[in-house]
């Protein structure tokens, strides 16, 4: 045996470890070896060494502390761990759930109109029983006739104020125009106090908003006026104002239609709808605007708004429903009559626009 | 050095089988400073091998309903809180240093000034040079220098194969004999 292979197995040697014919060469080497008889004594020393140190105790209520860990927590306890997550789980989950809630609540609200609409809108506006009819006519029909230039003639306002046609295409006014239309029409109709209806003085000089929806399709859209014509790009809808004829005096035997209460409901009135518009070729229009007035009262309907222009005098009217039918078939008496547009589920108040030409 | 073995009767480990709270405590008291020993000489720390030695007990108790005992008791202790301690080792997870450390291992005596001091000094190059093993020869040597198991018990402990025991043990024992040459004889 090598002193080096002897020297491997030394340590098992001083244990007493090896198997008996390991330990007998073993034994033979150190017999005539000096070097590993001295390894082996300073090995030996080694080991006496660590024997002397002092065998580590445990801290003075060590016991104690195992054992009260050791030991089964109360019911409570345990109930409140299962019941509330660690932190750990707990913030992530909490800050998905927030972003979660914040991105329905987005959903929801571009999914719900009323939701974005009562958002936009200023609160209260009262309300008048015509302006519902009014609010509840169509967006569709008045849409088309507001866009659709080849329908014939717009609203003077929108001829004349090009820049504004978006916004007469609006059928609800933002927050903004309301509030612009309702502090406008005051200085507009400052001029005419004495003018006894807001709605058969056409409000010409009111904004657009106010008056483009009155005005149906014409057949010839380079019918406008002479009048505004000749006043120039500038102030158009003023000239009109002037050109505007006075009120009819068959006015005052037609039934009453509730003036407007205020400019606020002047312009509300003027909102774009119309459940149906229908021309008329009649031969004398003073006539024939006195014939309307009785047969819209026949029908048990009421006109909402006349306005006289230079080729035809347009009225707006609003007839139940049951009886509309009748009321058109009755139009045959004033001359030859078409329907150019109707939508097809009248409300329980149509709002009928004629054009007697 | 060791202390006499709670035995691994039949009814001692039935009792710790059906959780009995006294055979537990009593399991804790007998084992509690060979558990801690092999802790502090392995960390070097006694915070940390108090936290270490308790963590054992916990894993103990919970596992003993499993317990079959075809190890001892003793051996089945050393196993867990060997491997708490490599596992600790490895993973870094060493908050305290051990520097200052070796005092709260001198037990206070009665011995003279001068013993005293030649004694915590001889204790402190021990400790440092335990310390300084490597931590696989470490392990070795602190469960049969220090906690005498034999060779057999240390390859169970251990799960190593009986030559590698003995390699280790011999390696280690060298290094520390190196390094304790200003003490021997």
């Amino acid at each position: 045996m090598s002193c080096h292979d002897a020297r491997e197995s030394l340590s098992a040697f001083l244990d007493e470890a090896l198997a008996p014919d390991e330990r007998q060469r073993v034994a033979q080497h150190l017999e005539g070896c000096s070097e590993c008889q001295r390894e082996l004594a300073r090995l030996e020393q080694t080991v006496a060494l660590l024997h002397r140190l002092e065998p580590a105790r445990a801290p003075v209520g060590f016991v104690d502390a195992v054992t009260a860990a050791a030991r089964p927590r109360p019911w409570y306890r345990r109930v409140a761990a299962a019941v509330f997550l660690p932190f750990s789980v707990k913030l992530p989950a909490e800050a998905t759930a927030l972003v979660m809630v914040a991105l329905l609540a987005v959903y929801v609200f571009e999914r719900t109109p009323a939701l974005r609409e009562s958002a936009r809108t200023q609160p209260e506006v009262r309300e008048d029983p015509r302006e519902k009819t009014v609010r509840a006519a169509p967006r569709g029909l008045t849409d088309r006739f507001a866009r659709d230039p080849s329908s014939g003639e717009r609203s003077p306002e929108s001829k004349a104020r090009p820049l504004e046609k978006e916004q007469d295409r609006r059928e609800v006014p933002t927050t903004r125009e309301r509030i612009q239309s309702e502090t406008e029409i005051p200085k507009q109709e400052a001029p005419a106090p004495a003018a006894p209806r807001s709605d058969a003085a056409p409000p010409a000089a009111a904004p657009p908003a106010a008056t483009a929806p009155t005005a149906p399709a014409a057949p010839a859209p380079g019918a406008a006026p002479p009048a505004a014509k000749d006043e120039g790009p500038l102030d158009k809808s003023q000239a009109e104002n002037r050109q505007a004829p006075a009120p009819p005096s068959a006015e005052g035997t037609r039934p009453a239609p509730a003036a407007p209460a205020s400019p606020r409901l002047a312009a509300k009135r003027a909102a774009p709808s119309a459940d149906a518009v229908t021309g008329i070729a009649v031969r004398d229009r003073d006539a024939a605007e006195r014939d309307l007035a009785e047969l819209i009262a026949r029908v048990g309907g009421r006109e909402t708004g006349r306005r006289r222009e230079q080729d035809a005098t347009i009225v707006e009217a609003v007839v139940p429903q049951p009886r509309y039918a009748e009321f058109t078939q009755s139009l045959a008496r004033l001359g030859a009559w078409r329907v150019e547009a109707e939508r097809p589920d009248l409300p329980a108040q149509v709002h009928v626009i004629l054009r007697l030409q | 050095m060791r202390e006499a073995e709670a035995g691994d009767a039949p009814r001692f480990l039935d009792r710790l089988r059906a959780g009995e709270t006294a055979a537990f405590e009593e399991l804790v008291i007998t084992y509690q400073h060979r558990v801690f020993g092999v802790a502090v000489r392995m960390l070097g720390n006694a915070a940390e091998a108090q936290e270490v030695a308790q963590e054992a007990f916990l894993r103990a108790h919970r596992a003993l309903a499993d317990f079959r005992g075809d190890a001892k008791l003793s051996t089945w202790l050393y196993a867990i809180t060997s491997r708490l301690c490599l596992n600790r080792l490895a993973k870094g997870e060493r908050r305290l240093r051990r520097q200052g450390e070796e005092t709260l291992l001198r037990l206070a005596g009665g011995e003279r000034p001068d013993v005293a001091v030649e004694r915590g000094e001889l204790e402190a190059a021990l400790q440092r040079a335990i310390a300084e093993l490597p931590e696989e020869r470490r392990i070795v040597v602190v469960l049969r220098d220090l906690e005498g198991l034999s060779y057999e018990e240390i390859a169970e402990v251990l799960d190593l194969e009986l030559g590698t025991v003995r390699s280790r043990l011999h390696r280690a024992r060298a290094d520390l004999k190196d390094k304790l040459e200003r003490f021997l004889p």
